[in-house]
């Protein structure tokens, strides 16, 4: 991209320790960014990479104390003798938790806070021109909490984006919001590249997203930057990704396996539809595999969930009431592996919480087990029932795990309370992390925690809020992993999820909600051929559905394998070129 | 029964937080609200004294209905009325339980109310200024008479959380309720389940308090790369955020007003 600035990232033999600590989180990294680029930053769980990127503005050395050694140069400064307030005039900064960094009631005096800190008169139009640039005008009265997760992110953004700053580091946009929000800020992102120049820093799990929008990858690989390559090259050193914990996207990997003659792999679907063409081609449009019918629910069994007519809304400051739910009705069968898929503020999180009982519908009945749960203690349904917070901070209510695992156990009483805790905690894996502060672990651990808790309850009915949010794709597979044990042990288990990717590997029947409303019910592959409705809902199915679908394949295939097994079996020769 | 319950545990929590966040941000319309926070806060400093000047219980009343008046017309929270007048009304019981052992209780209340009057003037004053005034001006206000930036801010980001810690708290509250086991029979009056509630209310503090501090690492961090430190130095920066701020007539004529006020009904009672 041509660029508009002069302001490069000059990374040289960078080193640094936390205090305390063995050893260096930095250790040796160098790196150069030039001036325009956009670069996607990826690396393992604590292989330093936020660290690296943390070190641009200065916050390491100046918020660290640690040793630091080596230098870092950010448009001519050296970070190590600027202070943050001058390097962030360079540099803007979006955390991870977003939602940690807006200070401010409304988004206008958010906007507005960076600018009026360093005394610019011309606050007023910065921010709205940031805003513009956003398509966030209209928005400037809101109050922040009252916005929705992609709209607060936008936010953040725009607030790192008021002082103009030619460098812009957004640190994992795609773990913390839905697909579609997340696909809203890389094209945002983009535009701010290729129109404004901007040179764009993304630390960056979706190599999907990196894939479709990012020029070059630096791999970071126990504190020291691997290499930095452009992206398709990147993208097709799949061993070196792997060694990190990075999954190459999913058209990579189905190519990976119908190839093996050392080509150069597709990383996009279009990259992916110019390959495979031929190959789907030659085995013709194919309809065996066709739609099956709807899963074994209508076998004259008696719902253990029953939703009738439900309405409910919430009140908000300055937008009246929003309505969450709007005459729904939904009957869930015992052993079903359930996912409810929408986007934010579809109305999932809310049907949950009143199959909970912590929350009564203002309309309509939710009948749990045959027990009216608007006229019952939320404590008695818990007996049958257990809700896992899409936060798991949430979850914690002591100071360490097996702690929080036995809490229902002791405050009911139960006789065996020490068994029970070590046969989940060894069944989920927990073992070494039991003492531990369940506030401290990594996401993914909290999230196997939070399961844990849950499933000490020994409830017929587990109900999952967002199981996969804020995960890395390593910590993903592995939360995949333990709610498959979890549905071992357990009678009927809802999730829901924006993650579609989830719904397709693990869902016996998939339900859509849009505007609080049921707007399509079935089993996976019925829901996903039917792309309409899930763009009606503000979904993205997986790629491979993506792919398969401009491949021309009906009944697509759900999952890498899946396709890669047509496509290879469609093949009648190995197709050379 | 246990449903309305259920249903009034939950509405209130929520109708609380509501209410609270109406006293803080929705005051645009008020008359209050448009005079200029120094004089509101001169005045109110005024205020603090002018009860202390008067013994008859007529003038207090008088001066009672006149800061009802001006709370009205400020739209304070419900909640925060009926807290008020809660506290002095157990106040005043609490000195009629202990003066029963030791003489006539009526006549210690009757001796007392001039000095309750007092208190709840100057609450209610308090309620209508700071009610009023909301988190921003307020913050301008005092930092415009010297106080430093470092307590105003403060000032605006306690409310900016207030709605994010409520719902903190209400999502912990419930964490217990799911994973606790509520008593076997109500009580009388329910008593056993509302000191269940109590228990587990008092108990979701602590780990709010723990997420709370462990998120503002964050926090600090994002503040400083956006320049609140270098604000508390910058003067362009100060005299930018205060520029809106402005002494007109109708400021002066509110605070002569009141003294008006305050003459005729100490002249006329």
């Amino acid at each position: 991209m041509d660029s508009t600035h002069d302001a490069d990232i000059v990374v040289d033999d960078l080193s640094f320790r936390y205090p305390g600590t063995d050893t260096n989180v930095l250790d040796g990294a160098d790196v150069s960014i030039a001036p325009g680029e956009f670069v996607a930053v990826v690396g393992g769980n604590g292989s330093g990479k936020t660290t690296l990127c943390k070190s641009f503005n200065g916050i390491i050395p100046h918020f660290y104390e640690g040793t630091f050694e080596g230098s870092v140069t950010v448009a001519g400064l050296d970070t190590a003798t600027s202070s943050v307030a001058e390097l962030s005039q360079h540099v803007g900064y979006v955390f991870q938790e977003f939602d940690n960094q807006l200070v401010n009631p409304t988004v206008f005096e958010e906007v507005a806070f960076a600018p009026l800190n360093y005394g610019h008169e011309d606050y007023r139009e910065r921010v709205h021109q940031t805003l513009d640039l956003l398509d966030l005008d209209g928005l400037e009265d809101r109050f922040i909490w009252e916005l929705s997760g992609g709209q607060k992110h936008l936010v953040a953004l725009a607030a790192a984006l008021s002082l103009d700053p030619e460098i812009l580091v957004v640190d994992e946009p795609a773990a913390q919001l839905d697909p579609v929000n997340a696909r809203a800020t890389y094209e945002h992102l983009t535009e701010l590249n290729a129109d404004h120049g901007k040179t764009v820093v993304t630390i960056e799990h979706h190599t999907e997203f990196i894939a479709e929008y990012c020029e070059s990858v630096v791999l970071v690989e126990d504190g020291a930057v691997s290499w930095k390559r452009p992206v398709e090259e990147a993208l097709n050193r799949l061993d070196d990704l792997r060694a990190q914990d990075v999954h190459p996207p999913q058209v990579t990997r189905v190519a990976e396996q119908v190839y093996d003659d050392g080509r150069r792999l597709p990383v996009t679907v279009a990259d992916g539809v110019t390959q495979f063409t031929d190959r789907a081609a030659a085995g013709g449009v194919r309809t065996d595999g066709a739609i099956e019918a709807s899963p074994a629910t209508a076998d004259g069994q008696s719902p253990v969930i029953e939703i009738d007519d439900v309405s409910h809304s919430y009140e908000t400051l300055r937008d009246g009431s929003r309505q969450a739910l709007d005459g729904l009705s939904l009957d869930l069968y015992p052993d079903e592996r359930v996912v409810l898929v929408g986007s934010n503020g579809a109305g999932k999180s809310t049907l949950l919480r009143l199959v909970t009982g912590i929350e009564s519908a203002d309309e309509g009945h939710v009948t749990v087990d045959g027990v009216d749960a608007g006229s019952t203690l939320p404590e008695t349904l818990a007996d049958d029932v257990v809700y896992v917070h899409q936060n798991p901070e949430e979850m914690f209510i002591e100071d360490e795990v097996r702690a929080d695992v036995a809490h229902y156990l002791r405050d009911r009483g139960y006789p065996d309370v020490e068994e029970r805790v070590d046969d989940v905690i060894e069944y989920l894996n927990l073992g070494d992390l039991q003492h531990r502060d369940g506030r401290l672990l990594s996401v993914g651990q909290q999230r196997r925690a939070s399961l844990a808790i849950g499933l000490a309850t020994d409830p017929s009915i587990v109900l999952l809020d967002e199981p996969t949010g804020s995960l890395d794709l390593a910590s993903r597979e592995e939360v995949g992993r333990t709610i498959d044990r979890a549905g071992q042990r357990v009678e009927t288990v809802v999730i829901a999820t924006h993650d579609l990717e989830l719904a397709a590997a693990w869902a016996t029947r998939i339900v859509v909600l849009d505007g609080g409303r049921v707007i399509a019910d079935g089993p996976p592959d019925a829901v996903f051929s039917d792309t309409e409705t899930l763009e009606r809902a503000n979904l993205r199915p997986p790629q491979v559905v993506r792919l398969s679908e401009r491949l021309g394949l009906s009944s697509a295939p759900l999952t890498v394998d899946g396709l890669a097994s047509r496509l290879a079996s469609d093949a009648p020769v190995e197709a050379e070129r | 029964m246990t449903y309305l319950d259920g249903l009034r545990d939950a509405a209130s929590v929520d109708a609380i937080k509501n209410d609270l966040l109406k006293t803080a941000y929705e005051n645009e319309g008020s008359f209050l609200h448009r005079l200029d926070p120094r004089v509101l806060l001169l005045w109110y400093f005024v205020f603090l004294f002018v009860p202390w000047l008067f013994y008859d219980t007529g003038v207090l009343l008088g001066l009672l209905a006149f800061v009802s008046l001006l709370a009205y017309v400020s739209r304070v929270s419900l909640f925060l009325v009926a807290l008020m007048a809660f506290t002095v009304a157990s106040t005043l019981a609490s000195y009629a339980v202990v003066t029963a052992f030791t003489g006539d209780p009526m006549a210690a209340i009757r001796a007392l109310i001039p000095f309750t009057l007092k208190l709840t003037i100057i609450s209610v004053s308090s309620l209508a200024v700071f009610s009023s005034m909301g988190p921003k001006t307020l913050a301008q206000g005092l930092r415009s008479l010297g106080i430093p930036r470092q307590f105003t801010f403060l000032i605006t980001y306690g409310y900016r959380m207030l709605p994010v810690l409520f719902e903190e708290y209400h999502d912990l509250v419930n964490a217990y309720r799911l994973r606790s086991a509520a008593p076997d029979s109500p009580g009388r009056f329910r008593w056993r389940h509302y000191a269940y509630i109590l228990r587990i209310s008092m108990r979701a503090f602590y780990p709010m308090i723990f997420n709370v501090a462990k998120r503002s690492r964050v926090t600090v961090e994002a503040m400083e790369t956006r320049g609140f430190s270098h604000s508390l130095h910058d003067e362009a920066s100060k005299d930018l955020q205060l520029a809106d701020l402005r002494v007109r007539p109708l400021d002066v004529g509110f605070f002569g007003g009141s003294l008006a006020v305050v003459a005729v009904i100490a002249v006329t009672l």
